[in-house]
């Protein structure tokens, strides 16, 4: 018989949360294991090979980046974790438009506040003054973000007081949600919806956004500019992985964790899929509390606080990307701007509403990657991606067999409504085509029907509640952590990276303190 | 705190309280919530469970010889049918030979209407090879009732109708005729909608696979053509042939042995054919490349040591530098993940650890980071000196 296998802590799963908690408890001296199911890391954060492309799956961008004296807390992290990654920063803030009739816009931001500024005020006359409002609160909320992190978001004692005096502002301003707030500082109607459209990538409609969120998370965008890197997030991934090993983790891939050892509210280890148990002082899971909870463990020893919260909180939503090489460039085709929001309308509510069926689903987010990196595809040619975001398990009418036509409408319908607004031709120039549904999101990832935000932060589960219940209310089985997209920070791959770090370091203070 | 230039206004009738309270209230909800424990049971996750398994349990129900080569029909040893694919997809069989496992792809020659209904199945066609030692394994000891692990349908071999021109020309080389079986058998079934002429190359009428039932099809269904060029009558495939069956657009599909590949090359390139109108199959093996142009000549004839380490274990194994560091890894009884052996899929790849290996450019698949950390596809890797590699687990 084998020796009994034996970790400090076993990561399960390998995504960006995953990576990250793993590589920050490797470098603090722990003995880690990381098992990822795939034969890559990254989860989301990943690229594919077709033909002469090489295609980004999922990075946009990232937010708390910049660099030097500007750089943010993710940026920090991760050059504190020796990532060897070529950052690239976008000179656009995002493109927006909106097909409302009487109300449309098409607008191209810019990043840099005074520029922001400008190009707001040119789309919608007279919305100045509220769009500086606007991002000033983001500049304080910045700090006030920047501040709360050198106390790791934990802020006790004489610090606390210090809070109730000097981020007065934050606080009012978290639990507000960002409609409220931009009618509140007179921002004209047309200004709010387009100041409103990265609402897709959070995953919750601007009425139910917290403002100071939203505005700390667009000044970061504006300021700091937003961070892709050069070749496909496949490279962050695996500069992670290099990190890992450098500092003594090991990784094990294709491996499978069938279930969490969890005994008497304590977790002992994991057992694989083919059997094989191993034992560990500390689990942490990057993988959907659902999956987990349902899935890997006995059923008595989830706890009734889990079990609330998986009924009370809402699945955040799943995707349908499309991938379109292409064999001419952008500027040949007509087609401009590294990242679109396309709406049929400006309201996000109904834009959110209409999300929830294959059927009614009308918006898209398109993302250009020669924008930002001309080389990232052969000479005269481009990489086009649609990203559609679904509220439900919107594949309920699919079958096997009809599986694959389904895929090809969703596909025509969404190039159809693409070369129509944009009076262009793409079909006649696809040389390569993939297409992920949310079927194929649950195949990589395992989440709830592929979902890929984890929950949706309402205000009430929103970041700012979560990451103070983190800690301890949250941490309901000893010995086990859940990090990544479902995670005290919401989705997106700065805050995953942020919530690997964050678990990781409560792991180590829970050990140190032998709970 | 005048730091920052807003209007203190705005915050009027605001206090901290609901901040303070934030916690409460989301514990409240939490709180009210029903304490049940409800099932996993999400559509898309059992469309997963159902297109895409990891491998599949068979047995061969059926063996139909054929001229030079064997057809063996799959059924589902688990209580389930195979999963559903797009024709022209392949599977990877696992293959005992002796005391070790190899695998290999096969396109399935069959229709994918085949899965549903209560005899799901797939049929796969193996030529008779006589060098190819797992081919020779099956033909020679595969009968009813063998049972097979095969993988889920894979691949990216099929017609995509946004993309691929509405009439498709196959042209196909020896056993490289089965994926279009698939196609022209889910054409005339009606499970697709294109039109397809397929330019069937062989050495003389003998060696033709399937002609019976490529005949069948062209009759049953206007959609399909087929064209059998014999080199001992008509010579080789050439652009003049294909333009007597074209009109206008078309997509040129090629599968077959690497050789056609080249002689398509310069086809497609004769009829000014765009990239995106020219799809070819991925051919397997690439062989000994030590006569490749590129390949550093010093190295030829030459044995390396391979150390293959998978999760907590080390396997010391030899490598030939004509042979892949994936078939020197099945000899040695190391069972890697693999999957096109084409350097396409990415199913195999691995960290190398330390050593130096050649990939010849054509199947070169490898991701631009993969060359910065040092990640390989064994598949296409051949060594050029003592080689130590990670490789992922497989059950």
């Amino acid at each position: 018989m084998d020796k009994e296998l034996h970790y400090d802590v076993v990561v399960v799963g390998g995504g960006n949360g995953g990576l990250s908690a793993a590589t920050y408890l490797a470098k603090n001296h722990k003995k880690v294991l990381l098992l990822e199911k795939h034969n890559l890391p990254g989860g989301c954060a990943t690229s594919f090979r077709r033909g002469r492309f090489e295609f980004e799956a999922t990075l946009h961008e990232m937010c708390q980046m910049g660099e030097g004296e500007t750089a943010g807390q993710v940026r920090r992290l991760l050059d504190d974790y020796g990532l060897n990654v070529k950052w690239v920063p976008v000179d656009e803030a995002f493109c927006s438009i909106s097909l409302e009739p009487n109300k449309s816009f098409y607008v191209t931001m810019p990043v840099g506040v005074t520029a922001f500024v400008d190009a707001m005020e040119k789309a919608v006359p007279g919305c100045r003054a509220s769009v500086e409002t606007f991002l000033e609160f983001g500049r304080m909320f910045a700090d006030g973000v920047e501040w709360l992190a050198s106390y790791n978001n934990e802020p006790g004692g004489l610090a606390k007081m210090k809070m109730l005096f000097k981020w007065k502002d934050l606080m009012k301003l978290v639990p507000v949600d960002t409609d409220t707030m931009l009618r509140k500082i007179g921002m004209p109607d047309m200004a709010r919806e387009i100041i409103e459209s990265y609402w897709d990538y959070i995953g919750t409609p601007s009425d139910s956004m917290s403002f100071a969120v939203y505005s700390f998370m667009t000044y970061n965008y504006v300021y700091r500019k937003p961070y892709i890197c050069h070749d496909r997030s496949h490279e962050i991934s695996l500069a992670f992985d290099a990190a890992i090993r450098k500092y003594g983790g090991e990784i094990w891939y294709c491996t499978t964790v069938k279930s969490l050892d969890v005994r008497d509210n304590r977790c002992y280890g994991v057992t694989l899929d083919d059997g094989t148990y191993i034992s560990a002082d500390y689990v942490i899971c990057n993988i959907h509390p659902d999956t987990a909870f349902k899935k890997m463990m006995d059923p008595k020893e989830v706890p009734v606080r889990d079990r609330k919260a998986m009924n009370a909180r809402t699945m955040a939503q799943p995707c349908l990307t499309i991938y379109f090489g292409l064999d001419k460039t952008a500027k040949e085709l007509g087609i401009k701007g590294y990242d679109t929001f396309l709406r049929t309308t400006g309201n996000n509510r109904k834009q959110f509403d209409s999300s929830n069926s294959l059927k009614t689903h009308k918006e898209n987010c398109f993302t250009i990657l020669n924008e930002a990196i001309p080389d990232c595809s052969p000479k005269g040619t481009c990489l086009l991606q649609f990203s559609k975001f679904y509220t439900s398990d919107v594949m309920k009418d699919v079958t096997p067999e009809n599986y694959f036509k389904v895929k090809d409408r969703l596909v025509k319908e969404a190039l159809d409504q693409f070369e129509e607004v944009m009076k262009v031709n793409i079909r006649d120039h696809i040389e390569e085509i993939v297409v992920a549904t949310p079927v194929t999101w649950a195949r990589y990832i395992g989440s709830p029907y592929g979902n890929v935000y984890g929950y949706i932060p309402h205000t009430w589960d929103g970041m700012f509640p979560r990451v103070q219940s983190g800690h301890k209310l949250d941490h309901t089985i000893k010995r086990l952590r859940f990090c990544g997209g479902a995670g005290t920070q919401m989705d997106g791959y700065s805050q995953t990276y942020l919530s690997g770090r964050e678990q990781a370091r409560y792991a180590l203070m829970d050990m140190k303190r032998g709970e | 705190m005048a730091k920052y230039n807003y209007d203190k206004k705005y915050l009027k009738g605001l206090g901290v309280g609901p901040f303070l309270k934030q916690v409460k209230v989301r514990n409240q909800h939490i709180e009210a919530a029903s304490d049940e424990l409800k099932p996993f049971d999400y559509v898309s996750n059992k469309l997963v469970e159902q297109l895409h398994p990891e491998y599949q349990l068979t047995k061969v129900s059926k063996v139909i010889e054929r001229e030079g080569a064997k057809s063996f029909v799959l059924t589902s040893l688990e209580n389930k049918p195979l999963a559903y694919f797009r024709a022209g997809q392949y599977v990877v069989l696992d293959i005992k030979v002796g005391d070790i496992i190899v695998s290999r792809p096969f396109s399935i020659s069959s229709s994918p209407k085949e899965t549903l209904g209560n005899n799901s199945n797939y049929m796969i066609t193996i030529k008779d090879n006589k060098d190819g030692f797992s081919s020779k394994e099956v033909n020679k000891n595969w009968h009813v009732g063998q049972e097979v692990k095969i993988s889920g349908p894979q691949g990216e071999f099929y017609y995509q109708g946004l993309r691929d021109a509405k009439h498709v020309v196959g042209v196909a080389g020896g056993s490289g005729i089965t994926p279009f079986i698939a196609m022209a058998e889910a054409i005339a079934d009606g499970t697709e909608d294109f039109n397809l002429t397929i330019i069937y190359g062989a050495k003389n009428r003998d060696a033709l696979l399937f002609k019976e039932e490529l005949d069948k099809l062209a009759k049953q269904s206007k959609k399909i053509k087929v064209v059998y060029v014999l080199e001992d009558k008509d010579g080789f495939i050439t652009s003049q042939i294909i333009k007597k069956y074209v009109e206008g657009d078309f997509s040129l599909f090629v599968c077959g042995p690497r050789g056609l590949y080249y002689a398509m090359d310069k086809v497609a390139s004769e009829l000014k054919l765009t990239r995106r109108r020219f799809r070819k199959e991925v051919f397997g093996e690439y062989g000994d490349p030590t006569n490749d142009k590129d390949y550093p000549k010093e190295f030829k004839d030459k044995t390396f040591k391979l150390t293959v380490i998978m999760r907590d274990k080390r396997y010391e194994l030899t490598c030939h530098s004509n042979e892949t560091l994936l078939n020197a890894m099945e000899k040695g009884g190391v069972h890697a993940p693999s999957r096109c052996r084409s350097g396409e899929c990415g199913w195999c790849h691995s960290l190398l650890v330390s050593g130096k290996i050649y990939t010849p450019k054509e199947v070169d698949g490898r991701r631009i980071a993969d060359s910065t950390f040092n990640w390989i596809h064994p598949c296409a890797s051949y060594p050029l000196s003592d080689i130590v590699l990670e490789v992922p687990y497989n059950k």
